[in-house]
This record gives structure tokens, C-alpha cells and sequence, in this order.
């Protein structure tokens, strides 16, 4: 990211300030002071470059622009210095202070107000700007302040050192152990008081700060307290700023008791939605998915008049099985009441949906799937499942074999199956693990995949209560489908060696392997 | 919080009868006071019916007289096994089965609030040996094993199996996998436990000159000779010394386990009963590892109401104490029942009687003699509480699990009673926990401790329960909605030094009353697990059947 040359750029502006001198005491306690200043100064620098690589994307022209923002703000900084005169110890403790707010306060901020703001750069760069003139106030301070303790030469060649070795403790300390550690919010606060105690040692250490010491001791206290709050609270500030932080307009966005849903649009009319930060479709692409989920199966039972849908309240899967004039029934079980009110009540995605929500033919139940099935007594032709992947062990529990022999109960003779089943190119063991769990369970399942470009390789397993043969020119399919056709369902069955089937465990409610083939596999995409 | 674990234990383990409650809630810093917002109340076993037999002189004489074949009573495990068994073997016999609650099922108790059935006692059974061929035929009469593998091994019902993540321990600040403890255990006490688990693997293989096991459950099919009996006198807590184990780890895992099984630590069981928790542990299945176990949201329960639902057609009576067992001039035995309800006395003429009650039942119902059978069996009082919190009971490492356990504790932690919930998403982050605890009880003064039990409040109980739960997760105390607590003053018994392989145990099981009276209870095992008490009916039942055939 060319910091190495921005870096020696600033050094160059900081030692081109240097003033008029004025007695001060104890020059090793200002000298260590110079360290945690640096340290803090090139933190809050990498912070906010950070924090706009996040928000706004492209990493090199955030860190570009934040740091030459900042370092020609340091330069204003060391230029107003000159107009500091009088107590110049007492505008330094002043000045630690205020370093500390703003620095400690720039992450929570900038966080927490991209959401909200008209024009974000305008309050990224405004506080960059505002914090490298505070932070170029520092070094030409404490030159005037030791200038008479020590000879020129050595005063700066120890100033500027202890400003080095603050700065390499810092860029190696970020990466390595904060970012990872405390995350960018709590780094800021933290650090922020480490600039508010060089205030307070600097208040405690000079008998000239005696006059005023009080006073400010209540403004340091007050300070810390400040930022302390902040890390008590920065994780919610964290969630709620990170919840809001997707690529595209947020549009909608709630919070329900069962999961967070959030709607995003671009402008070229891609709606997204998220559950739980989840992608769970695009309007771009997700016809490949809803039609590689129910066409293979409708095609291979022309006659299946009675639907169960499990999961899938967006009503996709039901618009392409209304594309089948001999389905009498849909029976669509979704969790969440709020999910199937947006999709039945939202313009745009009632566009997506094809309305099919409000189709007299669909009735829809608010209801965990499990303990629907257990108690339901219809007999279906064909049950689409479309679960959310197994990421914890209570969906864990929809993907086992106590699950699939209720399933199969549930299937009129003849009748079939169809699970999506995460991403054999990813998780090739989660995948097939689904497909012999089914097997396990009595069913004779055939393995297919489809390519989806927002998700990549996905899977599914159609599985037929009797064994039989699945026909991929079964039937007619529907006029007007965009992917599946006769051919391409046939090649859906083709595994390449990449994705091909591996050993695995069954899937049981005593052992949920399942879940953890899943979290093996999905656990370095840091998703799940 | 602070952590006042080290002086909290302390005073736990000193806590002898007298100071037990003083000891846990005067003086632990950090408790946590019980919040009044907090709905619930204490239970108990019916102990005020119970305790009229002592006073016999209170309860009206008999007012009606009845005659029925077979008379069982106590409704526990036993007791309802008795039932089924004679149901089996002579289905024309008429039985009348009389229990003092107002539910059969005993320790299986079970009860519910608005998120989910509970467990208040029993709550599961290890994979039974496949050799036990009376209590496979029973789980495949109750649905329980759904078939045989090509291995003919059982098929167990995939729910009634405990899901997982099944157990977890709270070590160093943080949840492993697992009750035995490893994460950041030294390697020398990780070998030493090693050590301790091969012995058991080894034990659990061995077989006396006879060709029978050394440790087998039910117990008394164990092969049995002096070094058994040397065992037995010994206590657990010796033999480990004598062995060279000191681990403090090990001990803990050890203690823990025992007070699970028995209510009291390593150094109160004998050594064979120590063992033998280990190594009978023979169970296999087609579907399941060794070492899984079988549970219900209503716990054994479950159990209990299968016996209770294959028992055929005979009358259960419910709050029913019997205050009076004599064999009468023609032959029959004579059963006084007081009805606590109708508040009246009833005669009932019988050929035979299952006595299925715990000892200090039994031998007031038995005839006073100089040689009646010198069986002192120990009971330690429980606490059970079931708690409603409206908080995850998360924290740092492994989640929420079946069975939650914190390392060092005095209690027994807690079990996810909505663990075996066949649903696929968590409607919120509340929990309905069960939390179990084994009071420390004093082997000379049993009474004492179970007073100290009866005398404490439900404030006194609900401090004791909310200090545990803020240990294992701070600030969850504050999310407690609602706390039903049971105190039971006669727990289960505990196999201590001598009881399983001493003549008491042995004399107190023949028959009597002219061999019409067969006793059936784990009191006459020494270990109180489903499958003895299961075994115990079994026994009973099949004296009554031989006897009643030979008649």
C-alpha cells in the first residue's frame, strides 16, 4: 500500500518543526512520553484506513488518501504549533487529552455513523484531518519543552528515535494482535487512553501543574471514563455497525425472534437478501438455484399434485412449481412469520415472487418444520426441503436420519425428495455426507449439483422413497425457464473428481457429524 | 465475579450435617441472594404421609375389606416392573399396586412449565448389555429398540438417544468437550487418569475361574469371591491410594461420578461398587457408540410409564400409605392401605405381597424380630431444581451441551432439559435447565443432614442453586424467571464399604412371612440405577409367579 514512503514523509515534517525553548524537568518521563505518542499517532492513522478499507472498498486509494489526509494535516498541525506560547506543558496535557477523545472516538464514530450520514468521505476526512493536526501539535511541543534540558543534537536524536520505535510498535502490534484481538473499535478507545494517561503522568509528575492540577485531574478522569464506556459498549457498537455494513443499499431491514432479515439493492437492480449476514439469494442468479431445486423432480413426477415446501419463505420454489398447472396443493412451512409477510407483502420481491405467496393454491404454516411433521398426517407427492445450511447443531437436527424417516412417512408410494445440501465443492464432505444419510435412512438418493454464480458449485439430493430410476426427460418442463433444460438436468448428475463422493459418517442426532464436517469445511470462508 | 470456589468448596465438603446450609449460605462471599421476582416453590417426596407410619395410632381403622391375588406395593421402578412381569408371566393374576404419591415411578418423577417437560430425578440409562435379554425384550416392548442390526446388536430409537454435543466441563474458565478432564490438565495427571481408564477397560473384560464377569450389572450376577468381598469392606478413596492415584483431577472426576450415581464421594463408596460404576458399563448398540446413553425430556420417566402402560389391567392406587403387612390364620397376608384422599382404611386379604419400598419402609412393615436383617442403607437427600432462564447458558468454548458440569464444584450441574427437543430451531435464547445436586451427608448421622433438608426454606434453597449457576455463568442468576425445586430426603441409596457384599444385604432379600412377602428394591441391590431396580421387580415377580404356580 506505499506506506513506506508516506511514512518517511511524515518523519520529514516532524523534524522540520522545531522552536523556542522553555525549561522542563525530567526528560526521560516526556522521552517515554514520545514513544506511546508515536504509538498512538500511527495507530489512529491505520485505524481509519482500515475503517475506510472496510466501509468504502478499495483498500489502496482508503490508505492513499487517509494517510496523505492525515500527514498533511500533521504538517498544519506542527505549523499552528508556533502560535502555542506561555505553559507549554499545560497546552501538551490539553492537547494529550484531546488527542485521546478524538483518536479513542474515531472508530466508534466512523463506525457507527456510515449508515447514517449523507456523505461519509466528508466526515472520514474531517476527522482524519482533525486528528493529524492534533497529532502534529505533539512532537513540535515537546521539542520546545526539552529544548533546554538537552544539546540540539542530542534532543533530536532521542526524540526522534523514541518517535521510531513507538512507530514500529505499532505497525507490528496492529495487524498481528489488535486487529485480531479487540478489533478496530475497542483499539481505538484503548489507545485513545493511552494518550489521556500521558495526560494524567505529565499532570502528576511536574510540580509546575500544581496550580491547575485538580481541574484537569477531573478532565482526565472524566476522559477516561468517557472512553472506558466505550469498550464496555463497543461490542453492540461493533454488531450494530457491522450489521449495517453490505456492499449495496440496505432496504430493508428486522429484526425478528427468529433470525436478523436484511434486503439490499444496487443500482443495477440486484436485490439481495441476508439472514443472519447470510446470502441467502440474488435476484441475479437465484433462478438457477429455485429451478435446479424443483425442476428435476416435477419433471420426473408429471402427476404430483400434492407440494410440501419446507423452509423457502421467499416463495421462489413456489413460483416455479405453480409453473405446473397439475399441482393442486402447496403446502409451504416457514419458521418465521416475518419472512413470508415480507415476500407476500414487499412490491419488488412480489415481483420476484411472481406473487406466488397469495396463490389460492398455496397455504402457508408458521412453523418449526420438525415439529410440524411430526404431527402432520397428509401424504405428499413430491417435499421440497429447503433448509438453511447445517451451521449449528439444532438445524443440525433437519439434516439426520431420525429427521428423514419422519420425512419419508410423510411421502405418498412413489414419491420423492429434494434437499439442498451446502456445496460439494466446499464442503464435499458435508455434502455427501447428506446424500448417504438419506441413503441410511431408506431412501435411494441421486447426488446432483448446479452452478449458481453467487454461491458457487451447490448441491442437492433428489431421493425417491422406492428405488427407481430417475429420468431426467420424465416429463415436459414448463415454457420460459432460463436454465433448466432436458440436457442440462442430465449433466447435473455429472460429478467431476473435485466434487466426486467421499466416505463420510451418517448424520444422526446422537453424533450430528454433519455439523461438523461443516464447520471444518466452511470454517476458513469464515461463514456458516 | 470474585471467584469464591476454593472457600464455597470447602465449606461444601465440611459441610457436615449440622453445618451444611450455614456453611453454603451464610457466609460464601458472592452469593448471589435469591431475587423475590423469582416464581416457584419446594416439593418434596410425600414425606408427611410417609412419616404416618410412624405414628400409626393416627390413621382411622380399616372401614371395608378387599381380597385381590397379588398386592404390590410401592410404585417405584421396582415395583412397576413387578407389575409388568407378573402381567407376562401369569396374566389371570389380579394385582393391586399401591403407591403413596400421587404418580408411580418413584425417583423417575417428572414434571413440566411452559417451554418443555422435566426430569426431578432419574433421567437416564446407559446403553444396557446386550446379554441383558429381560430388559432388551422390555425397550423392544416399549418401542425403545426399534430392531437388530445385521450384527445382532439393538437397534436403538435414533431420539430417545442422547443428541449430541452431549457433555461438557467448565476448566480453567473454559467449556471442553467432555466430562473427564483434559484442557490444560498436566501430563502427569492426564496419565494418571489414563492409567485409572485402562484399569477399568481391563476390569471391565475380566472374568472369574467360572467364566462370569468380575463386574456386571444386575450386580448379583457378578462372579463374587474373598477378594470381591476384600474390595467391598474397602473404600473407594483407599484403594486409590493404596493404587497410587492422587490426581487431583482424578479425583475430582471420581467423586463427581460416584456423588452422580450414589450421592456420595470416593471416600464413602465402597471399592468394588467404585469399580464396578466403570466396568459393568458393557452396553453396546448397532446405532450408537459404547458409551452413549438413552434419555427423555420426562427423564426415566419415560421408563416408568412404559412399565406402567405393559402392566395390564391391574388397579394402580395412588396416595396410599400401608400401614400394616401380617399373615392372617388361614393363609393369606393382610394389607392395611389408608387412602389419604378419601381419608379411609381399607382391608385387603391377599395370597402374596411385592414389598417394593425402600428399607425404612420395609422393615416397619416387616415383623419385629431378633434376627430381623441388620441393613442400614444410606441415603443422602437430594436437591433438584428446575430452573426457566431467558438467557443462552453459553460461555467460552464448547456450547450449551446436554450435560453441564463445573469443575470442582459441590453440585452436580445442570442438564439441558429441552437438549432432546426433536425441533430444528431455538424459538429464543431461554433454557429450561435441571440442575442436580447430592447433599454432603455424614455417614454416622444420615438424619441429621436430611432434618437440615427439610428444615431449609425455598430462599435458602434458590441462594444455594443461583450461587452455582452465577459460577458457571456469571450474570444468568439475574435471568432466572422462574425455580421449582425438589428436596428429596431419601435419595438413592449408596454402596457403601460392606453393604453390597455383606450378609445384611443378602438375609434382607429372602422372602418373608411364611415366603409370601418378596421384597423388591434397589436397597437390596446397594446401587440404585434403572437396571437394578428393574431386575429387583423382576425377582419379586418371578418368586410370586413360581409360588402361585405351585399352589
Amino acid at each position: 500500500m506505499g506506506e513506506g514512503s508516506l511514512l518517511a514523509r511524515r518523519r520529514r515534517a516532524r523534524a522540520a518543526a522545531s522552536a523556542p525553548a522553555e525549561g522542563a524537568p525530567r526528560p526521560a518521563l516526556l522521552l517515554g512520553s514520545v514513544a506511546v505518542i508515536a504509538t498512538c499517532g500511527l495507530l489512529y492513522e491505520l485505524i481509519a484506513g482500515t475503517l475506510a478499507s472496510y466501509l468504502l472498498g478499495d483498500s489502496v486509494t482508503q490508505f492513499s488518501t487517509v494517510i496523505g489526509v492525515y500527514l498533511f494535516s500533521m504538517g498544519v498541525g506542527s505549523w499552528l504549533s508556533r502560535y502555542l506560547g506561555g505553559q507549554l506543558l499545560r497546552w501538551f496535557i490539553r492537547l494529550e487529552i484531546l488527542v485521546g477523545l478524538v483518536g479513542g472516538a474515531s472508530a466508534p464514530l466512523l463506525f457507527g455513523l456510515f449508515a447514517h450520514v449523507g456523505s461519509f468521505r466528508v466526515l472520514l476526512y474531517g476527522l482524519v484531518g482533525l486528528l493529524g493536526a492534533l497529532v502534529g501539535l505533539e512532537i513540535p511541543l515537546l521539542l520546545r519543552i526539552l529544548q533546554g534540558r538537552l544539546a540540539f543534537k542530542e534532543l533530536v536524536a532521542r526524540v526522534f528515535t523514541f518517535d521510531y520505535v513507538g512507530s514500529l510498535l505499532a505497525a507490528v502490534i496492529f495487524p498481528l494482535v489488535l486487529v485480531p484481538r479487540l478489533g478496530l473499535v475497542r483499539t481505538a478507545l484503548l489507545f485513545g487512553a493511552l494518550n489521556v494517561v500521558v495526560a494524567g503522568v505529565s499532570l502528576l509528575s511536574f510540580d509546575e501543574t500544581k496550580p491547575y492540577r485538580r481541574r484537569y485531574l477531573g478532565a482526565i478522569v472524566l476522559a477516561l471514563l468517557a472512553l472506558g464506556a466505550g469498550v464496555v459498549g463497543a461490542e453492540r457498537i461493533q454488531r450494530y455497525a457491522e450489521g449495517e455494513v453490505f456492499q449495496d443499499t440496505v432496504i430493508y431491514a428486522q429484526s425478528t425472534p427468529y433470525q436478523r432479515l436484511v434486503l439490499t439493492g444496487n443500482h443495477r437492480g440486484e436485490l439481495r437478501l441476508f439472514l443472519n449476514g447470510n446470502l441467502q439469494f440474488s435476484s441475479a442468479d437465484e433462478y438457477r438455484y429455485h429451478e435446479a431445486l424443483v425442476h428435476p423432480a416435477m419433471q420426473d413426477r408429471p402427476r404430483a399434485r400434492q407440494i410440501l415446501v419446507l423452509g423457502g419463505g421467499d416463495g421462489l420454489a413456489v413460483r416455479e412449481l405453480l409453473k405446473y398447472p397439475q399441482v393442486q396443493r402447496i403446502r409451504l412451512i416457514d419458521l418465521d412469520p416475518a419472512m413470508t409477510k415480507l415476500f407476500k407483502s414487499n412490491q419488488l420481491l412480489r415481483e420476484l415472487n411472481h406473487n406466488s405467496l397469495h396463490s389460492p393454491k398455496v397455504d402457508i404454516h408458521n412453523a418449526d418444520a420438525y415439529a410440524w411433521l411430526r404431527q402432520d398426517t397428509t401424504r405428499y407427492d413430491v417435499v421440497l426441503v429447503d433448509f438453511p445450511d447445517p451451521g449449528n447443531y439444532s438445524i443440525g437436527k433437519l439434516y439426520t436420519t431420525a429427521f428423514y424417516q419422519t420425512l419419508r412417512q410423510r411421502l405418498r408410494p412413489g414419491g420423492l425428495v429434494v434437499v439442498q445440501a451446502t456445496s460439494p465443492y466446499i464442503a464435499r464432505r458435508a455434502y455427501w455426507c447428506v446424500v448417504h444419510t438419506m441413503a441410511a435412512s431408506g431412501f435411494s438418493p441421486v447426488p446432483y449439483h448446479a452452478y449458481v454464480p453467487s454461491f458457487g458449485e451447490w448441491g442437492y439430493v433428489l431421493a425417491q422413497a422406492q428405488p427407481g430410476t430417475w429420468r431426467p426427460d420424465g416429463g415436459p418442463l414448463p415454457a420460459g425457464l432460463r436454465y433448466a433444460t432436458p440436457k442440462v438436468i442430465g449433466q447435473m448428475r455429472a460429478f467431476p473428481p473435485d466434487m466426486g463422493e467421499v466416505p463420510t459418517e451418517v448424520n444422526q442426532l446422537n453424533n450430528q457429524a454433519l455439523v461438523r464436517y461443516f464447520e471444518e469445511e466452511w470454517g476458513p470462508y469464515g461463514n456458516g | 465475579m470474585s471467584l469464591p470456589r476454593r472457600q464455597f468448596l470447602t465449606q461444601a465438603s465440611a459441610g457436615l450435617a449440622g453445618t451444611l446450609l450455614a456453611g453454603l449460605l451464610g457466609s460464601a462471599p458472592g452469593c448471589v441472594p435469591a431475587r423475590s421476582a423469582v416464581r416457584g416453590q419446594v416439593r418434596g417426596a410425600g414425606a408427611k404421609l410417609g412419616h404416618l407410619l410412624r405414628e400409626p395410632h393416627k390413621i382411622p381403622s380399616p372401614t371395608r375389606t378387599e381380597e385381590i391375588d397379588v398386592v404390590i406395593i410401592g410404585g417405584g421402578v421396582s415395583g412397576l416392573a413387578a407389575r409388568r412381569e407378573l402381567h407376562r408371566l401369569v396374566p389371570t393374576l389380579r394385582t393391586l399396586l399401591l403407591e403413596l404419591e400421587p404418580e408411580v415411578g418413584g425417583n423417575a418423577a417428572t414434571g413440566h412449565n411452559a417451554r418443555t417437560a422435566y426430569p426431578w430425578g432419574a433421567h437416564y440409562l446407559p446403553l444396557p448389555d446386550e446379554r441383558d435379554h429381560d430388559l432388551l425384550a422390555f425397550l423392544k416392548e416399549a418401542k425403545i429398540i426399534t430392531g437388530y442390526g445385521p450384527d445382532n446388536l439393538p437397534i436403538y430409537d435414533e431420539t430417545a438417544l442422547c443428541h449430541d454435543p452431549a457433555e461438557r466441563l467448565l476448566l480453567h474458565g473454559h467449556w471442553q468437550p467432555g466430562l473427564v478432564p483434559e484442557a490444560g490438565v498436566p501430563a502427569a495427571d492426564r496419565a494418571e487418569i489414563a492409567r485409572f481408564l485402562a484399569e477399568v477397560e481391563r476390569l471391565r473384560h475380566a472374568t472369574g475361574p467360572d467364566g462370569r464377569d468380575l463386574f456386571r450389572l444386575p450386580l448379583d450376577l457378578s462372579f463374587t469371591d474373598a477378594a470381591t468381598q476384600q474390595l467391598d469392606q474397602q473404600s473407594m478413596a483407599d484403594w486409590l491410594a493404596a493404587h497410587g492415584y492422587r490426581s487431583e483431577y482424578l479425583r475430582w472426576y471420581l467423586d463427581y461420578s460416584y456423588r452422580d450415581d450414589f450421592g456420595v464421594p470416593a471416600a464413602q463408596v465402597s471399592a468394588w461398587a467404585g469399580l464396578h460404576y466403570f466396568a459393568a458399563r458393557k452396553g453396546r448398540a448397532h446405532n450408537a457408540p459404547a458409551d452413549a446413553v438413552l434419555t427423555w425430556p420426562t427423564g426415566n420417566h419415560h421408563l416408568a410409564e412404559a412399565l406402567r402402560h405393559l402392566g395390564g389391567p391391574g388397579r394402580i392406587q395412588l396416595h396410599t400409605v400401608v400401614f400394616g403387612l401380617q399373615e392372617v390364620a388361614d393363609g393369606h397376608l393382610e394389607v392395611l392401605a389408608f387412602d389419604d384422599r378419601t381419608q379411609q382404611s381399607t382391608r385387603i386379604r391377599t395370597q402374596q405381597v411385592v414389598l417394593a419400598t425402600p428399607w425404612h419402609v420395609s422393615k416397619h412393615l416387616l415383623p419385629t424380630s431378633a434376627a430381623a436383617p441388620a441393613l442400614a442403607p444410606l441415603h443422602a437427600p437430594w436437591l433438584v431444581a428446575n430452573l426457566v432462564v431467558d438467557d443462552y447458558p453459553g460461555g467460552p468454548g464448547q456450547p450449551l451441551c446436554w450435560d453441564n458440569v463445573r469443575y470442582g464444584s459441590p453440585a452436580l450441574g445442570y442438564i439441558d432439559a429441552e437438549h432432546q427437543a426433536l425441533r430444528g430451531f431455538e424459538p429464543d435464547g431461554g433454557r429450561s435447565l435441571t440442575f442436580y445436586w447430592a447433599l454432603p451427608t455424614d455417614l454416622a448421622n444420615p438424619a441429621a443432614a436430611r432434618r437440615h433438608a427439610f428444615a431449609s426454606t425455598y430462599h435458602d434453597w434458590l441462594t444455594l442453586v443461583l450461587t452455582e449457576l452465577d459460577l458457571m455463568h456469571p450474570g444468568l442468576a439475574d435471568r432466572v424467571q422462574a425455580a421449582e425445586l425438589w428436596v428429596w430426603g431419601h435419595g438413592m441409596v449408596a454402596p457403601t464399604p460392606g453393604y453390597v457384599w455383606g450378609a445384611a444385604r443378602q438375609q434382607a432379600r429372602q422372602p418373608h412371612l411364611g415366603g409370601r412377602v418378596h421384597l423388591a428394591h434397589t436397597d437390596l441391590s446397594g446401587v440404585s440405577v434403572f437396571e437394578e431396580a428393574f431386575h429387583q421387580g423382576l425377582r419379586a415377580a418371578r418368586a410370586v409367579a413360581q409360588r402361585a404356580a405351585a399352589s
